[in-house]
């Protein structure tokens, strides 16, 4: 599903050139739960933008799905990312002008989708993330745990077959980060593809797999349980 | 830290956006201090230049040239206050941190007036000083010579930009004193957003146009301030291109009119000389010597008449006496029935003009006129051109003559006073003219013939055969006669005109470029304010394009709007200001619609910048 081959990223900042990601290498089969982990600064973060295609590598290859994302255009990315990949971040990142319904809607409609199925998918999506009284209204409207809930919600409208999120619990107390730990265990129970950048331990005992970074070196690898299956 | 330090440091930081503000409010002050600069010298150049235009012609142009500079006043003071609000408004949210971490209320405020001072003044400063040297610059292109401009425009729009900046860039400031910290944290606030919106939620619009329309009923007061603008610049581009176009078309007729495209002067070679000289002295040519226009030898035989009128090829033979005249103003008395008050109109101010006696019932041209011309019956009526009405008959207070008005007083010349009938536009001796019956003239004056011959070709004949045909036969009965084809002194004329309203109307061009500028810093705004959420809808799989839609509509939505005021207004104020008997054709109208359309293209174009750019830039950049 993901694969990686001596990845590395370097920002320039001014003159200072800044080595985020140095000479990583991974593979995640498909249905696995990956935990991400690391302390802040590790480079979790670019390694989730760039496996959705957000980021790009300055140099070593990142293959998702099959597609090497490296010599994609934009337009490509664009419509990769919409149905192939679903994207929670740390800060919730709702579409403010957008109703609860609409923001799990668009993915749906770029993906012209008919709108019978959208709406069963949005109140199906809404269901699974408990908040189906929410539709109408706005994320202002929402606690930090709903909106995260909505933004899982969204990242799954075109079921994808990837799901990354990146520190999902991170701005949560723990009734709301028990919550979203349930819907990733519904993830995982699906089959889906997860990886999750998390210093959470709750998430952390999904994992099938720990990768944990170091200065943006790959420090360890860890499998647990079914993942060798 | 000390007070003054921290804004200083503040401002040295944030150097980009420092830059911007203060090259912003600098461009704004410099384009209508150049602009109104650029007019007076226009405006001067038109009325100091001796021996160009009627009188009446260049009252309509500085006119023109005044309103203009009224509006183009208006639109700086909007703009600079615009981006002043626009500077302050986005400091808000820092001025709730700075509150939040425990600052006192008053030396926040105090840490942003100064920095609302440093940067208005500094803009104020560099505005007026570039204004002066882009006026000397298009002085020195425009005009080749440089004269001093009128310097009290400097310190009025640096002192009335500079006050209106700093109370509309405090205005932000005091609210946000008057802030909870967490209320000037809030986006709500500092973007100026409504705090919900009343759209019905799961409207049936596409999501482009959902995301579009909502965000910009959220700014809606940031909207309103762009949209009055933008519809003050559309109502001044509307009276200037709509008034400049109609304008430029019914001036050029009334000098066309004058002289139809079909007629040619016979007189003696320095009658006819003569004659083209006074026509063409409205596009600056001088006279060098004094002419003896009732001069003996200058006079037409009356058997040369008969035969003209016989040739198959002329359908009108206009006889005209041309002499130059000592005239006097005659005052009279008018009844108010109102009041049951009798006024004295007028005085006896005094002028030299040319007389022009005409047979009213055989005239190759036709005058845009006020009251009437001369007809057949009139006996002792005179029209007289606008430039002898504006220098004799007009109000001039200074010499205590409160009312005056040509149509209820007289003109006499050679101790006999004339009623005045109509005022015309004329280009003959820049206005300077009076017709007459020429039965009267030539009875007051002994002159028995006429002087000048306008003969009409008709417009079926072959123009050049039938002008050798009379110059052949005039020359066989006096060969001191000659034909003068006009066309060349008319268009000659009509070119100077053209080239004119040519130059004034590169005045809403500036103008339209200052006002293309702020919005782009409009646009900035709403990309700035919406930033997130376009990295989330790209991060979700919206492809750039999408980015490059939702802002395109947001400036066609404001833009549009500004269009449909501006335009509504503008053509109001159009038909208040027009001239009377304006010429409007068809093809007049295609071009105003044209140049306005044009104008609306190049802005919503221009506005478009900041979204390609935006959708250029990667996610993560957008995101941060």
């Amino acid at each position: 599903m993901v694969y990686a081959e001596a990845l590395g990223k370097t920002y320039q900042i001014g003159k200072a050139k800044i080595e985020v990601l140095k000479d990583i290498t991974f593979s995640i089969p498909k249905a696995k739960f990956v935990v991400v982990s690391g302390p802040s600064g590790s480079g979790k973060t670019t390694l989730l933008n760039i496996i959705a295609g957000i980021d790009r590598p300055t140099s070593g290859k990142i293959f998702v799905q099959g597609e090497d994302l490296n010599d994609k255009n934009e337009d490509f990315l664009s419509d990769f990312r919409c149905n192939n990949v679903g994207f929670v971040f740390q800060s919730y990142n709702l579409v403010s002008t957008l109703t609860v319904a609409e923001n799990v809607a668009f993915p749906m409609e770029w993906s012209k989708k008919p709108e019978e199925e959208i709406e069963k998918r949005i109140t199906e999506l809404l269901e699974t993330v408990g908040l189906q009284d929410r539709a109408n209204h706005f994320p202002s409207q929402l606690s930090g745990g709903e909106q995260q809930r909505v933004a899982f919600a969204r990242a799954l409208a075109n079921d994808p077959q990837l799901l990354l999120a990146d520190e999902p619990t991170g701005n949560l107390d723990e009734k709301n980060g028990q919550k979203i730990v349930q819907v990733l265990q519904l993830l995982k129970e699906r089959g889906k593809t997860v990886i999750v950048s998390t210093h959470d331990l709750q998430i952390r005992q999904l994992a099938d797999k720990v990768l944990t970074l170091e200065a943006g070196k790959l420090a360890s690898e860890n499998e647990y349980g079914s993942f060798s299956n | 830290m000390s007070t003054a330090a921290f804004p200083i440091n503040d401002l040295l930081r944030r150097r980009l956006q420092t830059s911007l503000i203060i090259a912003t409010l600098t461009l704004s002050v410099a384009s209508t201090l150049f602009l109104l600069l650029y007019g007076s010298r226009l405006g001067f150049n038109l009325t100091s230049t001796t021996g160009t235009l009627t009188a009446g012609l260049t009252t309509t142009l500085t006119q023109f040239l005044l309103f203009i500079g009224i509006l183009i006043f208006a639109v700086g003071a909007v703009l600079t206050s615009f981006i002043a609000f626009l500077m302050m408004a986005q400091r808000t949210r820092d001025f709730g941190l700075i509150k939040a971490a425990g600052c006192p209320n008053s030396l926040v405020a105090g840490y942003f007036m100064t920095e609302l001072l440093t940067t208005t003044l500094a803009g104020c400063v560099l505005g007026t000083i570039l204004g002066f040297l882009m006026d000397y610059a298009a002085a020195n292109i425009v005009f080749s010579t440089y004269q001093l401009p009128n310097l009290w425009f400097g310190p009025l729009v640096f002192v009335v930009f500079f006050v209106l900046s700093l109370i509309f860039g405090a205005l932000p400031l005091l609210k946000a004193s008057k802030m909870s910290p967490v209320t000037a944290l809030s986006p709500v606030t500092y973007y100026s957003l409504t705090a919900e919106n009343k759209h019905k939620p799961l409207s049936r619009h596409a999501i482009t146009w959902r995301i579009s329309t909502r965000s910009l009923y959220r700014r809606q007061s940031a909207n309103l301030r762009i949209i009055m603008l933008l519809s003050i610049v559309f109502i001044l581009l509307t009276v200037s291109v709509a008034g400049g176009i109609i304008a430029s078309g019914t001036t050029m007729s009334w000098v066309q009119k004058t002289t139809d495209k079909n007629t040619i002067a016979i007189a003696t070679n320095s009658m006819g000389n003569q004659y083209e000289l006074l026509l063409s002295k409205f596009s600056g040519s001088t006279e060098t010597g004094v002419f003896n226009y009732s001069d003996p030898n200058l006079a037409i035989p009356d058997s040369i008449i008969t035969q003209l009128i016989g040739l198959s090829s002329v359908s009108l033979v206009d006889t005209r006496l041309v002499l130059n005249e000592h005239v006097q103003e005659v005052n009279n008395f008018t009844f108010d029935g109102s009041t049951g008050q009798t006024f004295l109109m007028g005085d006896s101010r005094q002028g030299d003009a040319i007389v022009i006696g005409v047979n009213p019932e055989s005239l190759s041209g036709t005058w845009s006129i006020e009251g009437r011309f001369l007809n057949e019956n009139d006996d002792f009526a005179a029209v007289i051109g606008d430039s002898v009405a504006q220098s004799m008959y007009t109000p001039d207070p200074s010499k205590n003559i409160n009312q005056s008005n040509p149509l209820v007083e007289g003109i006499s010349f050679e101790k006999t006073t004339f009623n005045i009938v109509g005022v015309c536009i004329d280009p003959i001796n820049n206005g300077l003219v009076t017709y007459v019956p020429i039965e009267n003239l030539e009875n007051i004056t002994g002159l028995s013939n006429p002087n000048l011959l306008l003969v009409t070709l008709k417009s079926s004949a072959d123009q050049s055969a039938a002008i050798a045909q009379i110059k052949t036969l005039i020359q066989s009965i006096d060969p001191n006669l000659n034909v003068f084809p006009l066309n060349s002194v008319v268009e000659k004329n009509t070119n100077f005109l053209a080239s004119t309203w040519r130059t004034i109307m590169l005045l809403p061009l500036f103008i339209l470029a200052s006002a293309a500028l702020c919005l782009v810093g409009y646009m900035m705004l709403a990309v700035d304010e919406q930033h997130q959420e376009f990295a989330v809808l790209r991060a979700v799989g919206a492809k750039p394009r999408i980015v490059i839609y939702v802002l395109a509509i947001q400036s066609l939505i404001v833009l549009i709007s500004s269009f449909g005021v501006g335009i509504s207004l503008g053509t109001i104020i159009t038909l208040l200001i027009l001239m009377p008997q304006p010429l409007v054709t068809s093809f007049t109208i295609l071009e105003i619609t044209g140049w306005l359309l044009a104008a609306l293209a190049g802005m919503f174009l221009f506005s478009l910048y900041p979204a390609f750019r935006l959708a250029k830039a990667s996610i993560l950049k957008i995101m941060t």
